[in-house]
């Protein structure tokens, strides 16, 4: 088995009495995509920025890339690209200006940039400043500033969110290439189960701040093809596949391949 | 590393019209003064232009150098107390309101830096907008034909302004604790305005030496006359905000 790169163990974080993450045991493994699938408020965002110490566990035991959190310094962090909720960004400042301050403070050789920009496509919007970007490009910038440094571990928190359906397919094609080819580590959450079953090797369905499935996604997917079978009429099955249909459809008509 | 922070916390600021905006403002404070005095010297002419009402006193106002060298400091301490607040609330709640705190918080740099880098920020803004005010006296004050320049009243001007645009930054740390502690601008100033208002009431008082932003308003202009257990007031405010705010961005929740 590969070695662990996230461990978590009776991850706690109330708020007072809501606990917004319960009890949560996570193990990722290194060069694996696990996809980190919830409902909204189930607790996805919380166990993020805990993981990237952001905010502290009320109990429990992180270690990430072998730094146990809540120890030493900030050291660790430069092996970990992250993207956190929304897309944000300096506005006052472009595009290059933008990925420039992250090169600095992360050590990045200069010509990291350049190359963030065309793997990202941000090229014809370079010189834009920030507060002018599209959200989509907003969103491309922030996965650009996330692989700048090329890290060993990617953090991505809703990776899709407010890209079209092309852009979708080039940001899930750039994360299979990162982590087939470069062994790079993805945790991503989501609460879109197309984009996390498209993506993830494992997948970890939290609620209400617990883990309460998690298995490869091959397996969960059959568990998933039985559950629909015994639970649903056959009309709402064909109703379901139309729309699986009228997506691939769409995705083809905008570019987004067959 | 923490030469890579001092630089990319002055880049923040390329293409932001907020250190322009802050420029304009600091230099009404001495426009203003000349304003009054440009009126006293010649009251006829500013009555025919409509600046001075007929209920108007400025009795209390001479048009000389020495008059500018005493007010100058006061106007820089008063106004410049709320100015230097907006510096300091701009730079560190500008990462909430933008939501790139997240972004900065998670970068592999000791969070204690970046409350220096922004810092020194705020001071290098806050000396050129000093710098500036002084020049714009010379050069109204000049301009005026204002009596009573020496070289010595000279270099008291510069000096006391200097010094009271330092004591005021002495006392900004704190309003860098409440913008994080509050995660935006609007504490930050309300808590500004407050420790004026309370400043100029406790001026009144005996207990003037020992109060920050009291210090700030009224030991400024003599600055030779400023007692050494003010100057430690003020050294021990700014400690005390220092600690607070990388002691807040380091332990507490950053969500």
């Amino acid at each position: 088995m590969s070695e662990a790169i996230i461990t978590a163990e009776g991850l706690r974080k109330h708020y007072g009495r809501v606990a917004a993450v319960d009890g949560l045991d996570l193990e990722v493994r290194r060069g694996e995509i696990y996809g980190f699938l919830g409902r909204n408020g189930a607790g996805k965002t919380t166990t993020i920025r805990i993981l990237l110490g952001l905010i502290r566990p009320t109990s429990g035991r992180v270690s990430v890339l072998g730094h146990t959190l809540g120890t030493g310094g900030q050291a660790w962090l430069r092996q970990v690209g992250f993207l956190v909720e929304s897309a944000s960004a300096y506005p006052n400042l472009t595009v290059l200006e933008n990925l420039d301050l992250q090169r600095r403070l992360t050590g990045a050789p200069a010509s990291a940039v350049g190359e963030v920009v065309e793997r990202l496509a941000l090229g014809p919007y370079a010189d834009r400043r920030a507060g002018r970007l599209s959200l989509g490009n907003k969103q491309r910038l922030s996965l650009a500033r996330a692989l700048l440094h090329q890290p060993e571990l990617l953090v991505l928190d809703e990776p899709a969110n407010a890209l079209d359906p092309a852009g979708i397919v080039e940001v899930r094609d750039l994360l299979r290439e990162l982590s087939r080819e470069h062994g790079v580590t993805v945790f991503m959450s989501s609460h879109i189960l197309a984009e996390v079953a498209h993506l993830a090797d494992r997948v970890g369905i939290v609620a209400d701040g617990r883990l309460v499935e998690e298995a490869p996604r091959d397996e969960l997917a059959a568990r998933a093809r039985d559950f629909v079978r015994d639970s649903f009429t056959a009309a709402e099955r064909e109703e379901a596949l139309l729309t699986d249909d009228l997506e691939r459809y769409f995705l083809a008509r905008t570019g987004g391949g067959r | 590393m923490i030469g890579q922070v001092f630089v990319t916390e002055f880049a923040k600021l390329r293409g932001s019209a907020v250190p322009w905006v802050t420029l304009a403002a600091m230099l009404c404070g001495p426009a203003g003064i000349a304003l009054f005095m440009w009126i006293v010297l010649d009251p006829a002419r500013a009555a025919s232009l409509g600046l001075l009402g007929t209920k108007a006193n400025l009795a209390g106002l001479e048009a000389t150098w020495p008059a500018f060298a005493g007010y100058l400091p006061l106007v820089v301490g008063g106004s410049g107390l709320l100015l230097l607040a907006f510096i300091v609330a701009h730079l560190y709640g500008r990462e909430y309101a933008d939501d790139t705190s997240k972004n900065m918080l998670g970068l592999p740099v000791a969070r204690g830096w970046f409350v220096v880098g922004k810092l020194a920020v705020a001071a290098v803004w806050w000396l050129v907008l000093a710098v500036a005010a002084i020049g714009e006296a010379f050069v109204l004050g000049t301009a005026m034909g204002l009596p009573g320049l020496t070289t010595e009243l000279g270099v008291r001007l510069v000096t006391a302004t200097l010094l009271t645009a330092g004591a005021s930054f002495l006392v900004c740390p704190i309003v860098a604790w409440i913008t994080i502690w509050a995660r935006g601008y609007l504490a930050a100033l309300g808590f500004a305005i407050g420790m004026l208002a309370l400043g100029d009431l406790v001026s009144h008082t005996g207990w003037a030496p020992w109060f920050p932003w009291a210090i700030v308003l009224t030991g400024m202009a003599t600055p030779g006359d400023l007692a050494w257990a003010s100057v430690l007031v003020l050294l021990a405010a700014f400690a005390a905000g220092l600690a607070a705010t990388v002691l807040r961005l380091v332990y507490a929740d950053n969500p």
